[in-house]
């Protein structure tokens, strides 16, 4: 208590020394704010001055006239105590000119009036009266200390010529503006608890101000406390401060010492107390209790860290930011993509811009994508995204908890990379969106073998059109879950889609399509529209074309694998069983394959071809055998006419037998 | 490699075709009116003897382990069977009648339960049923189809299965022949003499437009008599199938004035036609095939072992259960049933023969 106290003393020269007026100004305690002071001070004179003072009416009708007996006078001359007389105004003080000391505490006086006489008075109380302004003091040059403590005043006012004031305490009253004050340059102690101040400013000129106390006001802010040379203390508790932004000046005083904020809705923050640490490194005590160097290395530390997480978060919301932009672009390119698809008249511009963005795609966006696994590359990530902003992504891949979520078709090639076996082991669900379902079959194969816990497929704006495309999923190791976003994905407005899901992927027993779980009845509904369809398939089949269609089905399957063949014989070997597994598991639907549009065209060309030669073959064989047949047909027309002539050429050679026989003997002899 | 080793395959093969299809047919009149290779042509043998060898280069390794002569057999065989259009590209689909009557019944058999299940369908819906026969089947004829259920406008509309069926049969058997139909109906509209129309052969769209307001206000459509005989010329010249004149004309003599879709609608849903194709039941027994029936609940009674014991049930579904008795007889199941088929083909000494 005696420490933070302000020792006043007031001493004038006249005075004798025992008559020293010596009190203390007490800071107040919270509980009883303001209070204190006054009654120290009450205490200090009741306790030697005696109540001997009569009030004798006046000859003015409304002025009581003070008079003290001559002793009193002796005894306390420069001092007069009215406390508690129940005075409504005033009383004339006749013949005390020389009194220092005025008290009227606990009195009913509205209005300050009959000292202007007194004008060597130094300590002035009118604490606990009804005064509703500041008035008739202009005349007590000397007053040093002022107080009007629990009274009606709304405005600070007509304290022009005080200008020696020490001491002025304003609590308890409804003043809702510091103003008028700034000639006061020699005031210590300022007390301007429990009014209506809503902010603090206007303290220019006070130079000589330690203490400040604003408790229990309704402040939100403050200013120009830095202009206060001598301020040590200020007491701010119990008003509306929330942001340290709005009292960000205090950081600039270096004189205070001692600030208290406790019950303001900033003391509630986590950050409150390193903030304010960190900020006002002169502070020795706050809400009253001494700051040790321990807690101030914590709140640098604290602080650091919280800079750290600012920046952090920062690094986040950029990358978030990041990824946004990216998605939208994708999405912007798909748009694009898809609308190019139908109409001829973009055609030109999807060759001009075909071709510039497929190349930055690769190299751009494989350094961006963000892998929390690696998080070391983070930093360069990040800084990655900082110049990459100008967004020229064309994909996006991001592995969250258990999914891996896949934005546009370059995305597919992430899965070429190497993946950590804990992350790739880790992702059930994979996501794919902004890409065309054809290329996706493309890397079901890679999925199967990079991400062999994937039991949930997601798609959105893939471009699923028909049936037969579902067909392409049968390949996979598992499937659980299978979503397909109504979103550019036309196939799901069919009737009938969910059914041929089931029925065609009937061998990974699917639990939720589309998050609705999948019953028994749906299990036989699939079956009962489509089972002919498979049994028709599998069982009209010539032999020949089902060898064909499922090896083509195994064939693709292994064009992955045959092309990273050699690294791993031992893996080739067991997903040879593996698909074996599988393709024996369902033969009768396996026939129902899907190929890609592309890799069909592809055959269809190839097709082309082999029937190109084949006809032109069979053409030749066909005019081949037509001609032997007309030939033979010719010759039988021909023949019997033929023998006939044969016969009768025979039958006139051999007529006369003489000379047959003559013409016989003559060769044989001819031939020896 | 490929080529050379084919070869040595093909005398075989020609040989085959040639003994057992055109040898005992020399006394066709027509016949004598074509050369050999015209007349093979024009039978579409040729077609199937190209796409035999095209098969057997397409498959050469597979086939090679189980026979050549094993192979042609079964590919005639499905052939006869018409189950060798099941998952093959459309330009061999509709290479022959043959084909395409065999499509729409592959398609009936295994999508009847459809239609059984009282689904109402789009025209993109029962599209994709058909690519899941034959991939590239190309969307604008199933447009077609539907338009001619759906007249013209509000084309997302819901079909029943037998609507759209019917409706599809006659827009892709005769497709061509609906090309030509188009192009003389739009002439008579715009008042041309008919009898010198010129049969164009590709003029596809122009039948979509209405025909000028002013006329159609008054009298929609054309003339049936009249639109009757340009049809009888033009199933006289007509080289790909019509349907038979004297069903036209039933369908004709029915009506004084009709218009194109008018017509189609007559067509698909004369029953007569649908007999002539071969190719589907009447449409009060098309949901009845007791034979599938029964094998579909045989797979049925399977489902609940399906979601219990999938690596159990896998070794007996793992061989296809396939059907012997077929193989047994080639020809008669289909060609049974289209007896009246051939005859719109133009000559009816095939069946004949094949039965006597």
């Amino acid at each position: 208590m005696v420490n933070c106290g302000l020792h006043l003393v007031i001493q004038t020269s006249s005075l004798p020394e025992k008559n020293k007026v010596e009190f203390k100004l007490h800071k107040e305690t919270p509980s009883f704010p303001g209070r204190l002071l006054q009654h120290d001070l009450e205490r200090n004179y009741s306790s030697r001055q005696g109540d001997h003072i009569n009030l004798v009416s006046s000859s003015m009708p409304s002025f009581p006239i003070l008079q003290r007996s001559s002793e009193e006078k002796i005894l306390y001359s420069d001092r007069l105590t009215l406390e508690r007389q129940k005075l409504t105004v005033c009383p004339i003080i006749d013949g005390e000119e020389h009194l220092r000391l005025l008290n009227f505490q606990h009195n009913f006086i509205t209005r300050i009036q009959n000292i202007s006489n007194l004008q060597r008075l130094i300590f002035l109380d009118l604490y606990d009266n009804q005064i509703e302004e500041i008035s008739g003091l202009s005349t007590l040059r000397s007053l040093r200390v002022l107080l009007l403590g629990k009274n009606r005043i709304k405005k600070i006012s007509n304290l022009e010529n005080l200008k020696s004031l020490d001491v002025l305490d304003l609590h308890g009253n409804q003043i809702s503006k510091i103003e008028n004050v700034s000639h006061l340059c020699d005031l210590r102690v300022l007390n301007l608890a429990r009014n209506l101040l809503s902010h603090v400013d206007n303290l220019n000129g006070l130079d000589s101000l330690t203490e400040l106390n604003l408790r229990h006001n309704q402040i939100t802010f403050v200013r120009d406390v830095d202009n206060l040379p001598c301020l040590q203390r200020l007491f701010l508790s119990f008003n509306n401060i929330s942001t340290f932004e709005s009292v960000c000046c205090l950081a600039d005083s270096t004189s205070l010492s001692d600030i208290t904020f406790d019950g303001n809705p900033i003391a509630q923050e986590s950050w409150y107390k390193h903030t304010i640490l960190q900020n006002m490194m002169q502070l020795r005590q706050l809400d009253m209790k001494r700051i040790t160097e321990e807690e101030r290395r914590m709140a640098s530390v604290i602080a650091k860290k919280e800079e750290e997480k600012k920046r952090e978060s920062q690094k986040q919301s950029l990358l978030k930011e990041k990824k946004r932009l990216t998605i939208n672009n994708v999405a912007r390119k798909w748009d694009l993509q898809q609308h190019r698809v139908t109409s001829i008249a973009a055609n030109q511009d999807r060759k001009d811009s075909d071709s510039p963005s497929q190349d930055p795609c690769q190299v751009d966006g494989s350094t961006i994508s963000a892998f929390p696994e690696e998080t070391g590359s983070l930093d360069s990530a990040l800084s990655n995204a900082l110049q990459g902003l100008s967004v020229t992504d064309t994909h996006l891949v991001e592995v969250d908890g258990d999914t891996l979520s896949l934005y546009g078709s370059g995305a597919l090639e992430s899965l070429d990379r190497n993946w950590s076996v804990q992350t790739a082991g880790m992702v059930t669900t994979v996501s794919f969106t902004f890409i065309e379902f054809d290329e996706i079959v493309q890397v079901l194969p890679k999925l199967k073998i990079k991400f062999p816990n994937s039991l949930h497929l997601k798609f959105k704006e893939t471009n699923l059109v028909m049936l037969q495309q579902f067909n392409a999923l049968a390949q996979l190791r598992r499937i659980d879950q299978l979503t397909i976003d109504p979103q550019g994905n036309p196939v799901v407005s069919f009737t009938l889609w969910k059914y041929y899901v089931l029925f065609r992927l009937s061998h990974f027993s699917m639990q939720k399509i589309n998050g609705t779980e999948v019953t028994q009845n749906d299990m036989i509904m699939a079956e009962r529209l489509f089972g002919i369809l498979a049994h028709v398939a599998s069982s009209e089949l010539p032999q020949y074309r089902l060898i064909s269609i499922l090896g083509d089905a195994r064939k693709k399957q292994f064009r992955y694998l045959l092309e990273t063949k050699g690294k791993k014989p031992g893996v080739v070997s067991e997903e040879n069983n593996d698909s074996k597994r599988l393709v024996g598991e369902n033969t009768n639907r396996a026939t129902l394959n899907y190929t890609t549009r592309d890799f069909y065209n592809e055959k269809l060309e190839e097709i082309k071809e082999k029937k190109k030669f084949c006809k032109m073959y069979i053409e030749d064989l066909v005019k081949e055998a037509t001609e032997i047949n007309m030939k033979n047909e010719a010759l039988q027309k021909l023949w019997p006419q033929m023998f006939i002539e044969l016969v009768r050429d025979a039958v006139i050679e051999i007529r006369n037998k003489s000379s047959y026989m003559k013409l016989c003997l003559q060769q044989i002899t001819d031939q020896k | 490699m490929a080529t050379e080793r084919a070869g040595t395959w093909l005398p075989e093969a020609g040989k085959l075709e040639l003994g057992s299809c055109c040898g005992p047919r020399m006394l066709s009149p027509e016949r004598l009116a074509l050369t050999d290779y015209e007349y093979l042509a024009q039978r579409h043998v040729l077609t199937y003897m190209e796409d035999a060898v095209c098969q057997l280069l397409e498959n050469k390794e597979d086939i090679s382990q189980y026979g050549i002569a094993r192979f042609f057999t079964e590919y005639f065989n499905s052939v006869c069977q018409g189950t060798h259009i099941l998952f093959r590209e459309f330009s061999f689909i509709q290479a022959t009648p043959h084909n395409r009557a065999s499509f729409l019944r592959a398609f009936w058999r295994c999508f009847r339960t459809v239609g059984k299940n009282g689904d109402l369908l789009t025209m993109k819906e029962y599209h994709c049923l058909l690519q899941l026969l034959c991939p590239d089947f190309p969307l604008e004829l199933t447009q077609k189809a539907a338009r001619i259920v759906l007249m013209d406008d509000a084309m997302d509309c819901l079909m029943s299965f037998s609507d759209f069926l019917f409706a599809f049969q006659i827009q892709f058997y005769y497709s061509e022949f609906l090309e030509s139909v188009a192009a003389i109906y739009q002439d008579l509209l715009s008042g041309k003499n008919p009898n010198t129309v010129i049969v164009p052969t590709s003029s596809s769209g122009q039948h979509r437009q209405r025909p000028a307001l002013g006329e159609a206000s008054m009298l929609e459509g054309v003339e049936a008599s009249l639109f009757y005989q340009c049809l009888e010329n033009l199933c006289d010249r007509h080289k790909y199938s019509c349907p038979p004149p004297a069903l036209v004309k039933e369908v004709l003599s029915n009506v004084q004035r009709l218009t194109f879709y008018g017509f189609l609608v007559a067509l698909s849903k004369h029953h007569g036609i649908n007999q002539a194709l071969g190719a589907l039941p009447d449409k009060g027994d098309l949901m009845h095939d007791p034979a599938m029936d029964e094998e579909l609940e045989r797979l049925l009674a399977q489902v609940p072992g399906l979601v219990n014991s999938v690596t159990a049930s896998s070794e007996a579904s793992c061989l296809p259960s396939r059907t012997p008795p077929r193989v047994g007889s080639p020809w008669r199941p289909l060609h049974h049933a289209r007896k009246v088929d051939a005859e719109s083909d133009g000559s009816t000494e095939e069946t004949d023969e094949s039965e006597t």
